[in-house]
């Protein structure tokens, strides 16, 4: 009995941890999308790996690492980013191999079995490494990020839209782009214990990628990406569980496969043809 | 109350990485109400000179005051209340946003952090929007527009914005006649409706409108002439840098 309550308790803690991962990614990702974002993201997050692998090796805490690589990551290279002085091809050929070597390495040097666990999930990811602290971890990140969205719709939008127009109209720029860039590194940070450094960034980038195949209007990718980002984690969670193959794995392949579905059939990309056109006199 | 809307002290501006400078100690008073048109071959800087008022542009020297708010300190005040339509925007036929909501983004600033557009917000932007007959167009996504309808777009953005000073950078470029003589006679409304002070850029001579108070003729970043419409139209020495320029024999 007290067995099997154990092991309910952890799954129970593990989904809801995969579900406010699914959804703190998903909406960060809008944004990160939307603004050009993709590879700074990346290498973030790779950036949080490196984190997490420091902090194996000097033994504390790997989310606080990855925390802190990831947010140090925002505020060297946001500035640099927003002058569009580095271009997306540098900052993924050199930093993200350089941060990726740096985190085996980190890794290379941890002492001991056990570490080994901790190393293995922050490379592949791991539900069972999750405690209720890192959900709590989640739902805190999770509430900043619906006060954000909902509090600051309006700016958010215009930045959206075009950073420039928001700018010449006294929208305050900057303060949504660097808020957008430490959101991600929270998200990405909390999130990668979960489905791993390699794979934690497809979580940010693919719901949010399947809302922008099907709306026109980003009132409702905005709520579109979440919802997308939420079901494909659980979907994934629960088939791991079932199948007791890999779930972080299991979760990229389901949002990956939700992905390319999107794409296949996104009424945006479909061709109008001319069978059934009216002529434009016709309407007026 | 006649005051300055815009007051510029020997102002210049140089882009990164550039050594010329795109407009030279340029000194402009813009008195409060005043429409004015500001003309000048491609490449004059005349865009930079609108977003030298507006603060858009980071390094500029010397000192500009706008709408009686120091620009250096307080440049987020002036955007507030200044309309900006601008002048090359790269529409990506994908953007997923609608028209209204472009239009209600002018509003952003003025509405308030941590505020809600209302009812009346959301009918400044109906009216504005059909002021530049694009109600139709409203639930439409921007990208789906042509040139000329998004172009309208963002004169009813500029409009919902109500600001104290417009600056219209070649607003009526890609409009059909009929299109730009109801953008000017929106404009002469507004102007009547609201005292707001203009700023239009434009490099075409034989297009001033009649409702302009005042030209200024910009040449390689510096002003080379200033005065009131007819007569600055009547000048010889328009005549001969528009020659030089090559429009005068069309
Ligand atoms: N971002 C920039 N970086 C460097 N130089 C620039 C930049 N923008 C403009 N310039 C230069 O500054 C000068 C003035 O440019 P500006 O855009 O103000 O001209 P303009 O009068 O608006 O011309 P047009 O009629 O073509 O719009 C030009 O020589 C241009 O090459
Ligand atoms: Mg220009």
């Amino acid at each position: 009995m007290a067995m099997s309550e154990l092991v309910y308790g952890l799954l129970f803690t593990s989904m809801v941890a995969v579900i406010l991962a699914g959804f703190v990614c998903s909406t960060a990702g809008v944004y990160v999308v939307r603004m050009n974002l993709t590879a700074l993201g990346f290498t973030m997050s790779h950036a949080a790996f490196a984190g997490a692998a420091f902090a194996i090796w000097r033994g504390f805490n790997p989310t606080v690492g990855a925390l802190i690589f990831a947010v140090a990551t925002a505020l060297i290279l946001g500035p640099v980013a927003e002058k569009a002085r580095l271009k997306a091809d540098v900052m993924l050929g050199f930093l993200f191999s350089l941060l990726m070597a740096m985190g085996f390495m980190f890794l290379n040097f941890a002492p001991g079995e056990a570490a080994s666990s901790v190393a293995l999930s922050i490379i592949w990811g791991s539900i069972f490494t999750v405690s209720a602290a890192d959900a709590l971890a989640l739902a805190v990140l999770a509430t900043v990020v619906v006060l954000f969205t909902v509090g600051f719709h309006k700016e958010i939008m215009a930045t959206l839209f075009n950073r420039k127009l928001a700018e010449s109209t006294g929208v305050h720029t900057r303060a949504i782009y660097y808020s957008v860039l430490f959101l991600t590194g929270l998200a990405v940070a909390f999130s990668l214990e979960l489905v791993g450094g390699l794979l934690v960034f497809a979580l940010i980038i693919n719901p949010a990628s399947t809302a922008y195949q099907f709306s026109n209007d980003m009132k409702q990718i905005i709520w579109m990406s979440p919802i997308i980002g939420i079901v494909t984690s659980m979907v994934g969670f629960v088939i791991s569980w079932v199948t007791d193959l890999p779930t972080g794995s299991t979760i990229i392949i389901v949002s990956a496969i939700t992905l390319a579905v999107a794409i296949a059939i996104s009424p945006k990309r479909k061709r109008g043809g001319l069978k059934g056109a009216i002529p434009q006199a016709a309407v007026q | 109350m006649v005051t300055d809307a815009v007051v510029m002290e020997d102002v210049s501006v140089v882009y990164e990485g550039e050594r010329i400078a795109a407009i030279h100690q340029v000194d402009l008073e813009i008195p409060s109400g005043q429409f004015v048109t500001v003309l000048g071959p491609n490449g004059a800087g005349k865009t930079t000179l609108l977003e030298a008022i507006n603060g858009l542009l980071p390094s500029t020297s010397g000192r500009v005051k706008v709408l009686g708010f120091d620009l250096a300190t307080e440049g987020r005040e002036v955007r507030k209340r200044t309309g900006y339509v601008i002048q090359n925007f790269a529409l990506d036929p994908l953007d997923p946003f609608l028209c209204r909501d472009v239009v209600m983004m002018a509003r952003a600033a003025r509405i308030g952090t941590l505020r809600f557009p209302d009812e009346g917000d959301w009918d400044k932007v109906d009216q504005a929007l059909e002021a530049v007959c694009m109600t139709a167009f409203a639930g439409r996504p921007v990208g789906k527009l042509s040139g000329g309808e998004f172009q309208k777009v963002l004169l009813a953005r500029a409009m919902a914005q109500e600001p104290d000073l417009l600056l219209l950078d070649e607003p009526f470029a890609n409009l059909d006649i009929d299109a730009r003589r109801e953008a000017l006679r929106l404009l002469e409304r507004w102007r009547e409706d609201q005292d707001i002070t203009v700023v239009m850029v434009s490099h075409d001579i034989s297009k001033v409108p009649r409702a302009c108070d005042r030209i200024v003729v910009i040449d390689k970043g510096r002003i080379v002439m200033d005065g009131p419409r007819n007569e600055v139209l009547a000048s010889e020495d328009l005549t001969r840098l528009f020659g030089a320029w090559g429009d005068g024999d069309e």
